[in-house]
């Protein structure tokens, strides 16, 4: 009790323009990083879905290779092992690149399940009348599917949110980099991680808030 | 029966030439000769598992063959090199399960390709497709989704939206029988009054009643082969072949079975 006692409302008083401007680098990578991500997640997920030869293969060993390894040793190995190879990428490049790549991949299975959902009968029906394959894609099997993956790539979004409080340990100053600091600086740790947990939970909650307004806009039934 | 039918010397808007089809050891189309001339209802009947939608969806081009020749108006369709897509374009299909797009609007299922292949603009798309939509007695459904509609009104909106492309043919494969019995009517209504425009169609089923009254021909197939053929009321009553009867007569028993299941107690069965 008595550490809510002693809760310290002038150090986040203080803080806030810091931690905004945290707030503000987190969302720059976070937000090109999520919409990189979707990008990757599409076209190889169709890829996928297709099973477009050697596309396919590349991409199903790139989902591997990142889904089975942990996402900090991706960060190190584009910010350190990079430039060993003599490619120097600055830290803004390295927080976006990085969580792109991962979700990328999360993305990627999350399309390639809701495309291989869309029922074959419903791509013959497009077919039947006289879509090309892309054609196909673009107005049947992509609005069909990319709905049915749509809350799986919203979760997928807000875990790449959450992981760019890792790029701190590469010192892209974004949020937790931010409350970090202050806090050893301060020593007022409750205090700041308090508001650091504030943050992560508005960003959190908006995204949910997004994906049931999107759900409820977009929905298909549940037979079709 | 039809008055529009053309002559029969003039070119056959769909023609098949020995088609053959195996889906590995399974032979389901065993040397498919056909013609259907422009205008005409050409229906065909036939057991279970006998090739009938393979024999639709091969026209269609959703499936490829593996011998044999198809040409639409005179255009080998089968031939090496042709623009599949531009040839589903004039060749319409309505499928057993309706297979609306379950995102759109029922007029935006009608318009969609209309749209995207054909770049009508939506202003006329959708006048047009509010035509068809009226046409099958739907202009008011026009703005709500597939399920929302009953399956009697989804077929009859995939049956506009088949419309739309302005097909020289259309394929019905078993277009009722996925509909509950009080929905058949009014599907099989738009199937004769498009008949009776001129309409040149194919047509897979099992009401044998809509065989004999809108079809101008009718074929018989088993195990991939087409058994017999004739004109509807000929091969139902009279037919040729063993194998036509026995069909025809399971059919029959299975009618007058269902018939005693029934509640309303019409008296007579014959
Ligand atoms: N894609 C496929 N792969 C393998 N076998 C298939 C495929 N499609 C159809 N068949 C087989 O081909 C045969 C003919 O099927 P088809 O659907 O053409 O018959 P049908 O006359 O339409 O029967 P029904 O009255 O039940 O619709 C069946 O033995 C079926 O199992
Ligand atoms: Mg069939």
């Amino acid at each position: 009790m008595h550490v809510l006692a002693s809760f310290e409302w002038s150090v986040i008083w203080d803080s806030q323009g810091a931690l905004w401007g945290g707030f503000k680098h987190t969302m720059k990578a976070g937000v090109v990083g999520i919409v990189l991500a979707y990008l990757v997640g599409l076209v190889l997920g169709a890829l996928r879905a297709h099973r477009i030869p050697i596309l396919n293969q590349l991409a199903a060993s790139y989902v591997e290779l990142i889904r089975n390894t942990p996402i900090l040793v991706q960060i190190f190995f584009l910010y350190y092992g990079l430039p060993v190879l003599g490619i120097h990428l600055d830290v803004f490049t390295v927080a976006w690149l990085s969580i792109t790549i991962w979700g990328g991949a999360f993305m990627t299975e999350n399309f390639r399940a809701g495309f291989e959902a869309v029922p074959q009968r419903l791509s013959e029906a497009g077919y039947a009348l006289g879509f090309t394959r892309l054609q196909e894609f673009l107005y049947v099997t992509l609005p069909i599917g990319g709905r049915i993956a749509l809350p799986s790539t919203i979760n997928s979004a807000i875990s790449v949110i959450k992981n760019t409080s890792l790029l701190l340990l590469i010192g892209y100053p974004e949020l937790t980099y931010v409350a970090n600091n202050i806090q050893s600086n301060t020593f007022r740790t409750f205090e700041m991680f308090t508001a650091l947990a504030v943050y992560y939970l508005a960003i959190v909650w908006t995204l949910s808030a997004l994906i049931r307004f999107l759900e409820r806009r977009l929905a298909l039934p549940e037979a079709f | 029966m039809n008055a529009q039918a053309a002559a029969p010397e003039a070119e056959p808007v769909v023609r098949a030439e020995d088609v053959r089809k195996s889906f590995g050891e399974n032979v389901v189309l065993d040397g498919i000769d056909l013609s259907v001339s422009m205008g005409e209802t050409l229906v065909v009947i036939g057991p279970s598992g006998s090739g009938k939608s393979t024999l639709l969806r091969c026209i269609n081009l959703l499936e490829p063959i593996d011998s044999g020749r198809i040409w639409l108006e005179g255009e080998e369709i089968t031939a090496k090199g042709v623009k599949v897509a531009q040839i589903r374009q004039r060749i319409g299909i309505v499928f057993q399960q309706f297979n609306l797009f379950p995102h759109l609007k029922a007029i935006d299922n009608v318009t969609l390709a209309a749209r995207r292949v054909r770049h009508m603009s939506r202003r006329e798309a959708d006048a047009r497709a509010l035509e068809l939509l009226s046409r099958v007695g739907l202009q008011e459904k026009a703005k709500q989704h597939p399920h929302q509609l009953s399956g009697g009104q989804q077929q009859r909106v995939a049956i506009a939206r088949a419309l739309m492309m302005e097909p020289r043919v259309v394929l019905f494969d078993e277009v009722t029988s996925a509909l509950d019995p009080e929905l058949v009517g009014e599907v099989l209504v738009v199937l004769r009054d498009l008949a009776e425009t001129g309409m040149t169609m194919v047509v897979v089923t099992h009401e044998m009643q809509f065989a004999r009254e809108v079809g101008d021909r009718l074929l018989f197939m088993d195990d991939g082969r087409i058994v017999e053929e004739g004109i509807p009321s000929d091969v139902l009553d009279r037919p040729k072949q063993e194998r036509t009867k026995r069909f025809l007569r399971r059919s029959l028993q299975m009618a007058h079975s269902l018939e005693e299941l029934s509640i309303t107690d019409q008296g007579e069965v014959e």
